[in-house]
């Protein structure tokens, strides 16, 4: 079976060749299904733009990304765009939800380019926002929800099409410790009970530490891999 | 559902720019509106000067003008030929007799002159059959305006003496008088009218405002212009002397600006005779067949009549002065100017909030992109809110054109209108005594017209599809500009 992702030699440089910057250097990774992996790393270690090449949101200046055996390179942009629907789910640190709709239609706007009927989209979206804990939250603003809410409404809006991979930005960056640990325990309890492909990215050791496998990364380089061994009840 | 949730909490909440788009798409549409009403109420205040024209079914009126000079500007255009001897004969008889002679009368005699003077060169009324039967002409009517100058006195002692001529000839015509105090002048215009042909004509039955129209017999009737009746104090009924015949009143017209506005009306015939003018005419009036002919037989008659002059309508329109002429040639020139200015004005400040709304959402955008959403989608999305705006913008431009429209009735000072009468003003080339004699007479006449802003509903939504067009280009564009960027880029967008 192939592995969700395989990067061979995954290069992503800014700027022309005068001012080049290599955010993300020569990296190979391979992560397989069902794994929850945080990639762990100081600030301005290239994490963000690594998660970006794996949510398809960007294309390395060298190397091959491999999302289930495919490479995202050869794929047109419409292509992309139909991963980034029905594949990848994203989770911003700061959310990223559209402030003047509510946390449901937060939730079915990613369901908006879909044919999925309307009475459908209602039910999931409602099931989505019960299984992070916001059943009776789906009429708020986002302005009326806490931090911890605004980010459960950012996974549940990632969920919605049902994706093979959940890419985490930081998604606890933005949070106090608590809220940031029933964060984790959302994405752990969608790892263990769905088998949900989990990728984050954190700062954090005790975040990192919830993950099955934490690779580092530093100056764009990918560290070490280190096999983490699951801590129950984390 | 979602999509229509989302624009318009978007509009809601970018308010203060929502509105400011709206407002700067509703000042261009507002103006326009205005603009265009302006000049329409401009055109309908023309039209109710010419209707006496257009209305009454004539739609032209074919005269004879003739150049006094051989630099003037009718010859210069190829214009009118040289009359015949025959001709030439024929109008001296007509006019030539508008003096009056003291030669032969005695100092302190009393003496009273009746003369008609023709206020344009008459023809032979074989035109009229001949100007019926050309293609696309459905009538044609002849009519004979003149001018009846009476001069009435005692002959001076001194001019009786010298032999001296005075007649309007020799001096000013209407009013005015350089001669001794006991001769007077007195000038009124009789126009015949072909009672056989009441559709057609200088008054046609529709403009009496009492009495009746001619009868389809030999008997002497006379209708009075409403003005001169009330002048002369004439009732339906009254007696009125022309030439020394007596015409009972039988109706009272109402001639606006712009018709032949003349004193008297009588049977041209009768008038023909009176002034030893039979089988003349000065005025063929013609009914085409349908408006859109009009021009065709117009030039059909100046081909078949090469002395002729055809005033339709449109070139009496020309002949409009006066402040109402002002203001419309000020508002077809500045008009046109200030729509395009509202309008390019309108779309360029759409476009630039617009524009400036989206550069503030890239980051939103890009969101949107990251969860799946299609270049097509994020542009439909920007179109819509500003298809929105844009709709809410010609709303508002609706209110504010209607409120301008109201706004210059309400404060538009009247115009007023002077026009050439329809065969008049196809004279133009006689600014004093003619050639043969004839009086320096006034066909002109002037009317105070209320201007009357009118929106039409084609228009209204025309500037509000304009306004929803210039919306509809700049959110695509913004749209189209923002779904471009990678999501990556998008997202890295600092707000």
């Amino acid at each position: 079976m192939d592995p969700v992702y395989e990067l061979r030699g995954v290069t992503k440089s800014y700027g022309s060749s005068s001012t080049q910057v290599d955010a993300v250097r020569d990296v190979d990774l391979r992560i397989e299904a069902g794994e929850f992996v945080a990639i762990a790393g100081p600030s301005g270690s290239g994490k963000t733009t690594l998660l970006q090449l794996l949510g398809a949101l960007d294309r390395p200046t060298r190397g091959e990304i491999l999302f289930e055996g495919r490479d995202l390179a050869s794929l047109r942009e419409s292509e992309l765009t139909q991963l980034r629907l029905r594949t990848i789910g994203f989770v911003f640190q700061q959310f990223n939800l559209i402030p003047t709709v509510s946390a449901a239609e937060n939730v079915e706007l990613a369901l908006a380019p879909t044919r999925i009927p309307q009475d459908v989209r209602v039910r999931r979206v409602a099931n989505l926002l019960a299984s992070v804990g916001l059943g009776d939250r789906g009429h708020h603003l986002p302005s009326q929800l806490s931090g911890g809410e605004q980010q459960r409404v950012a996974i549940a809006r990632a969920l919605a099409n049902e994706p093979d991979v959940l890419l985490a930005d930081e998604p606890t960056g933005n949070l106090d410790t608590a809220t940031g640990e029933e964060i984790i325990g959302v994405l752990r309890e969608l790892n263990r009970s769905r088998g949900q492909t989990v990728v984050l990215i954190t700062h954090d050791p005790e975040i990192a530490a919830a993950a099955s496998r934490v690779v580092r990364m530093h100056d764009g380089f990918l560290g070490e891999e280190r096999l983490e061994l699951e801590i129950a009840g984390g | 559902m979602v999509f229509v949730k989302y624009m318009l909490s978007e509009l809601r909440r970018r308010r203060g720019r929502t509105i400011l788009t709206a407002l700067g798409l509703a000042v261009g549409v507002g103006v326009v509106i205005t603009v265009s009403a302006l000049s329409a109420g401009l055109d309908d205040a023309q039209a109710k000067v010419l209707e006496p024209l257009t209305g009454v079914g004539t739609d032209m009126s074919v005269t004879r003008p003739i150049s006094t000079s051989a630099t003037s500007s009718s010859s210069a255009n190829g214009g009118p030929p040289r009359l015949s001897e025959k001709e030439l004969q024929q109008l001296r008889k007509e006019n030539g007799d508008a003096r009056v002679g003291f030669g032969n009368l005695k100092a302190g005699q009393k003496f009273t002159r009746t003369t008609f003077q023709a206020t344009q060169l008459s023809f032979s009324a074989a035109y009229v059959a001949k100007i019926a039967k050309l293609a696309d002409v459905e009538a044609a009517a002849g009519g004979l305006t003149l001018n009846l100058t009476t001069v009435s006195g005692t002959v001076p002692k001194q001019a009786a003496q010298s032999g001296q001529r005075v007649g309007p000839g020799a001096g000013p015509a209407q009013g005015g008088f350089n001669g001794p105090r006991s001769i007077k002048f007195s000038s009124l215009s009789v126009s015949g009218v072909d009672e056989t042909r009441p559709a057609l004509g200088s008054i046609t039955p529709g403009q009496l405002t009492s009495g009746r129209y001619f009868a389809a017999n030999h008997a002497r009737e006379a209708i009075v212009n409403a003005s001169y009746a009330k002048s002369k104090n004439l009732k339906i009924g009254s007696t009125l002397k022309i030439s020394g015949k007596t015409y009972p009143v039988i109706g009272i017209v109402s001639t606006p600006v712009g018709g032949q506005a003349s004193d008297i009306y009588v049977k041209l015939a009768e008038l023909q005779e009176l002034s030893g003018r039979v089988g003349r005419v000065n005025t063929v009036y013609v009914r085409a067949t349908s408006a859109a002919r009009v021009d065709a037989v117009s030039k059909r008659i100046a081909t078949a009549l090469p002395s002729s002059s055809v005033a339709t309508a449109k070139t009496l329109a020309a002949s409009v002065t006066g402040s109402l002429a002002d203001a419309k040639n000020l508002a077809g020139k500045l008009g046109i100017a200030l729509e395009l200015v509202g309008l390019l004005g309108a779309v360029a400040i759409a476009s630039l909030l617009t524009l400036s709304s989206v550069t503030k959402r890239v980051r939103e955008l890009g969101t949107l992109k990251a969860i799946g959403w299609p270049q097509r989608l994020v542009v439909r999305q920007l179109t819509g809110e500003a298809l929105l705006q844009g709709l809410l913008g010609g709303a508002l431009g609706i209110a504010l054109g209607l409120a301008g429209a109201a706004l210059v009735t309400a404060l538009a000072p009247a115009l007023k209108a002077t026009v050439g009468s329809a065969a008049g003003s196809a004279l133009g080339v006689f600014g004093g005594p003619g050639p043969f004699g004839q009086g320096a007479v006034d066909t002109s006449s002037s009317q105070t017209v209320a201007l009357t802003a009118h929106v039409s509903l084609g228009l209204a939504l025309a500037a509000v599809g304009l306004a929803v067009a210039a919306g509809l280009l700049s959110g695509a564009f913004g749209g189209l500009r923002a779904s471009r960027l990678r999501p990556a880029d998008a997202l890295r967008h600092i707000d």
